[in-house]
């Protein structure tokens, strides 16, 4: 007999101009999404290839070890290397998040924040979620208003299988649309040469069409709880469209503005305050250092300090010291410290005490960053997973965070990049000592910045996360689409037994 | 007669369960909207005054005005402090929501967001079976039968219903700036007050397309269930769909660099001019290589204005076409239209960044820091575009639009009706 009710609620729904209309939206809308988005797809690989090129050719023909910037801080090779990021490789069906780079630059484009993204995500969210709804709406109520429930119960069948085969002949018309337009797309996405998907890209599609499903099935679900709820379709789809407006346009949107309200955090431009503040006043103990330093020294040394004074220290390049690199003062004081070992035990010793200067000062600052950003960031991770978590009461905002994690294309793939990010400027970094070391054993000339060949540096090369990774944090996102589905079929199920057919 | 259809359709409306939790839900988020909002832009209000401290140096920053409470729009970006940057650059400060990242997955839900995605929906709601629906419970046959014309007969309908629809939105809004207006921390001056006024009517005449359309729909169809299911994919085809689907589409055809290209190649030019400085500096005393260097650092700079230039002139020209493509939805027109209207739209944003520019080439090139760089420069000073600006071409133009739609949608349901069967 389950059988039979699938198969009536099967037929019945796909004879449906709701289906026909459907049907041909889902296609046209996925195949122009996906046509388009390839297209953008191309455009910024060879944008990120020229980006790539862009940085090559700068560090070939300007990288030294360290440089002197605004003649104020020295930035070593890792500081002056950008490390890009390419474009998702799910970006055919989702547009990413963008980056701290895009959104904090002067020539920003103010477009996604007026007109936000059309990609796969709005499909499933409010095409899918929408068209759902309508399916569902009147699955009970239409039935006993044409009288044809109150036939059906008059048999020897359970209302369990009623409502069981309901669900399962209604769902699979609904996603008859939505897998076809699907497959439309796999096939222009597996025929197109600029799309290269390895293994794991499809296992991650493959999760993403079973997670739509899911939410799809919710939605559908929810229709079917309002209609055992209702005694009449038009009260039915009223009330499905004004939960579909709370669950769908409302609570996401509004949760990261109650959090931000519930948990209040330091404002950036007062840390930023305190960061100059913080900045000047490290210059000031610097600047009150060193002149303490060299006050040390002429007491010591007397008038062979007062001799290196004359020589500009030698040419020792400090802020600290109000000096600029010399080379005439700098080759007077080799001479000088040549032919006499005090003067040259003297220099060594006072050659260290920028460094020195330059270590408090860092400390000082470094101190400020531990004690005020870390602060805020932490506070702000805080007030993140409070409007996460917030936000779970809406499916979409499950479904949202289950899409992007899994596909790169979300919060976390963001982390990730800087997490790698961060740990190439490292082997950057350990990569500039080994090859100046080498570089001074080949000639004893070579200075910090001098223009050194980089070409054997270690390239970046972004890896997606390891799916298993992606998937411990997307499960408890995708647990509660499944809970919620549960309860909306439980509590459908329960109503439906009392259900007046009449 | 007009009189008494009006009223028939106002007392039917008044008294049905789709009014009931249409103004429930319309309250509740127009108020919830308005308060959250409120509360974010005392926060933006906040970071004002802390970077307003800001005596050194050359800052530009704008006070957040209060009409960003409704249509918050590109109010975020506005509101951030320019700076000069590295070798030339303009550095722009972090937005307060940039530290909360569940920001960027979600939309603003202020007035604009309410009114343009939930209250069009509402509309269609209300209008969807204003004649199908008639039809079939069979008053409409009964209503011709006497001597009722029916363009009488359509218009009676169109204006009640568009009352009892507009009734709730408007006791909601005001409730809602009261709240707001009573706060003492909000500075409505009468300009902000007529905005206002022109964005609740630009409202006014947004929903009044949604709900003839609604209506035209309604007059094509002879069942409620088919004329609900055809509004509600042409609902989210103007109001989705075309908006999102016309900027990817501009993006095709005007083709620009990502900003992140244009960001490194700024900074690796930057980065030149202070290197073959710095080289300068070394070969101070031998003149032709110093005039060498010079020479490069010269070319290296009009090569970086010159790709600052063509970057802003495609930018612009993207959001023309963008704009000109996303016009054919409603939605995208009363969206540029409002925030424009309330300062915090594209209009806004182009302006401003012209009088950054303006601002940051005067400190560059002319203003006199001085030996002690403790001559402080003169202030940054910004109005936001007056409201004969805000009804330029643009803004007359996506006004005209809003009409036409509505103009369209009622002669298409005139002649529909016209012809209907109401057997």
């Amino acid at each position: 007999m389950l059988k039979t009710i699938i198969a009536r609620e099967f037929l019945d729904n796909i004879l449906n101009l709701r289906f026909i209309i459907g049907l041909v939206l889902c296609i046209i809308i996925t195949i122009a999404c996906i046509v388009i988005l390839t297209h953008d797809y191309q455009q910024k690989i060879t944008d990120y290839n020229l980006r790539i090129n862009a940085e090559d050719d700068f560090i070939s023909n300007y990288a030294t070890s360290f440089v002197n910037l605004d003649f104020s801080s020295y930035t070593s090779l890792h500081r002056i290397i950008h490390p890009q990021k390419p474009p998702e490789r799910f970006r055919p069906l989702i547009i990413g998040i963008p980056g701290k780079e895009e959104l904090e630059s002067f020539d920003d484009n103010p477009l996604p924040v007026i007109f936000p993204p059309f990609d796969f995500l709005f499909i499933v969210t409010i095409i899918m979620s929408l068209l759902a709804i309508l399916f569902s709406h009147d699955t009970i109520t239409g039935e006993r208003q044409s009288g044809t429930l109150r036939l059906a119960i008059s048999n020897s069948i359970s209302r369990t299988t009623i409502l069981f085969g309901k669900f399962i002949g209604g769902s699979a018309s609904l996603l008859i649309p939505f897998i076809l337009a699907l497959l439309v797309g796999v096939i222009y996405v597996s025929v197109n040469p600029s799309i290269k998907w390895d293994g794991s890209a499809w296992a991650e599609f493959g999760l993403l069409t079973a997670a739509s499903i899911t939410f799809i099935t919710l939605f559908y679900l929810l229709g079917l709880m309002v209609s055992t709820f209702s005694r009449y379709s038009s009260t039915s789809i009223l009330n499905c469209l004004f939960l579909w407006v709370l669950l769908i346009l409302v609570i996401p949107n509004v949760c990261p503005y109650i959090s931000a309200q519930l948990y209040r955090i330091p404002s950036i431009q007062e840390t930023k305050r305190k960061e100059r503040e913080t900045e000047l006043l490290s210059i000031e103990v610097g600047k009150k250092l060193m002149k303490e330093n060299v006050k040390q020294y002429r007491i010591k040394y007397g008038t062979l300090f007062a001799e290196f004074e004359s020589m500009e220290f030698g040419g020792i390049s400090s802020f600290f010291l109000g000096s600029n690199p010399s080379p005439e003062h700098r080759e007077a004081a080799r001479q000088r410290a040549e032919a006499d070992p005090d003067f040259k035990v003297m220099v060594d010793a006072f050659r260290k005490e920028p460094i020195k200067v330059i270590r408090e000062v860092e400390r000082i600052r470094n101190e400020f960053d531990n004690r005020v950003w870390k602060d805020l960031y932490r506070k702000a991770a805080v007030q993140t997973k409070l409007a996460k978590n917030l936000a779970c009461i809406s499916p979409l905002a499950n479904f949202v965070y289950v899409a992007r994690d899994l596909t790169g294309t979300g919060l976390r793939s963001l982390k990730y990049f800087e997490k790698t990010q961060a740990e190439y400027k490292g082997q950057l970094r350990s990569y500039v000592r080994f090859k100046m070391r080498e570089e001074r054993k080949k000639n004893t000339k070579v200075r910090r910045e001098s223009l050194v060949d980089f070409s054997d540096r270690p390239r970046f090369v972004f890896k997606e996360e390891a799916l298993k990774d992606k998937l411990i944090e997307v499960l408890p996102y995708w647990g509660i689409l499944v809970l919620f589905n549960v309860v909306f079929f439980v509590a459908a199920f329960a109503v439906f037994m009392r259900y007046d057919v009449r | 007669m007009l009189k008494s259809i009006i009223r028939k359709e106002i007392l039917h409306n008044l008294l049905s369960y789709k009014f009931s939790i249409i103004t429930i839900l319309s309250t509740i988020l127009i108020l919830v909207s308005i308060f959250v909002m409120y509360r974010d832009y005392c926060l933006a209000l906040d970071n004002y005054e802390i970077l307003q401290q800001e005596t050194e140096g050359a800052i530009a920053v704008i006070r957040p005005t209060p009409l960003s409470i409704f249509a918050n729009g590109l109010e975020e970006n506005l509101c951030r402090s320019y700076e000069p940057g590295f070798v030339g650059s303009i550095d722009v400060s972090s937005k307060q929501q940039s530290v909360n990242d569940l920001f960027k997955l979600f939309t603003t839900p202020d007035l604009l967001y309410v009114v343009k995605v939930i209250l069009s929906l509402c509309a269609m709601l209300f209008a969807f079976d204003i004649i199908c629906g008639e039809k079939e419970i069979g008053t409409l046959r009964q209503s011709l039968s006497n001597s009722l014309k029916r363009p009488i007969l359509i218009f009676g309908k169109w204006a009640g219903g568009f009352t009892s629809f507009i009734l709730p939105f408007f006791i909601a809004v005001l409730l809602g700036t009261i709240f707001v207006t009573l706060s003492p921390t909000l500075d409505m001056n009468p300009k902000n007050w007529l905005k206002l006024g022109l964005f609740l009517l630009s409202s006014v005449v947004y929903l009044a397309v949604f709900f003839s359309l609604g209506l035209l729909i309604s007059c094509l169809t002879h069942r409620s269930s088919t004329s609900l299911v055809f509004s509600l994919f042409v609902w989210a085809i103007l109001v989705f769909l075309i908006p999102n689907l016309g900027n990817i589409l501009a993006h095709q055809s005007a083709k620009i660099p990502t900003v992140q290209n244009l960001e490194l190649k700024r900074w690796q030019s930057g980065y030149k001019i202070s290197f073959e400085r710095d080289k300068q500096e070394d070969s101070k005393d031998d003149n032709s290589k110093s005039q060498e260097i010079l020479r490069r650092v010269e070319r290296i700079k009009l090569e970086r204005e010159k790709l600052t230039e063509e970057y802003r002139n495609r930018l612009n020209s993207l959001i023309r076409t963008s704009k000109n493509i996303t016009r054919f939805s409603p939605a995208a027109a009363f969206a540029c239209l409002a925030t424009d209207i309330t300062g915090t739209g594209m209009l806004e944003e182009r302006r401003l960044k012209r009088a950054v520019v303006e601002y940051m080439d005067f400190i560059y090139e002319d203003w006199d820091w001085g030996d002690d760089e403790k001559n402080n420069p003169p202030a940054f000073s910004y109005q936001r575009s007056s409201i004969r600006e805000v009804l330029g071409p643009e803004g007359l133009s996506s006004c005209l639009i809003l009409i036409l739609f509505n103009i369209l949608f009622l002669t298409g349901a005139h002649v529909a009706f016209l012809r209907y069967d109401v057997r």
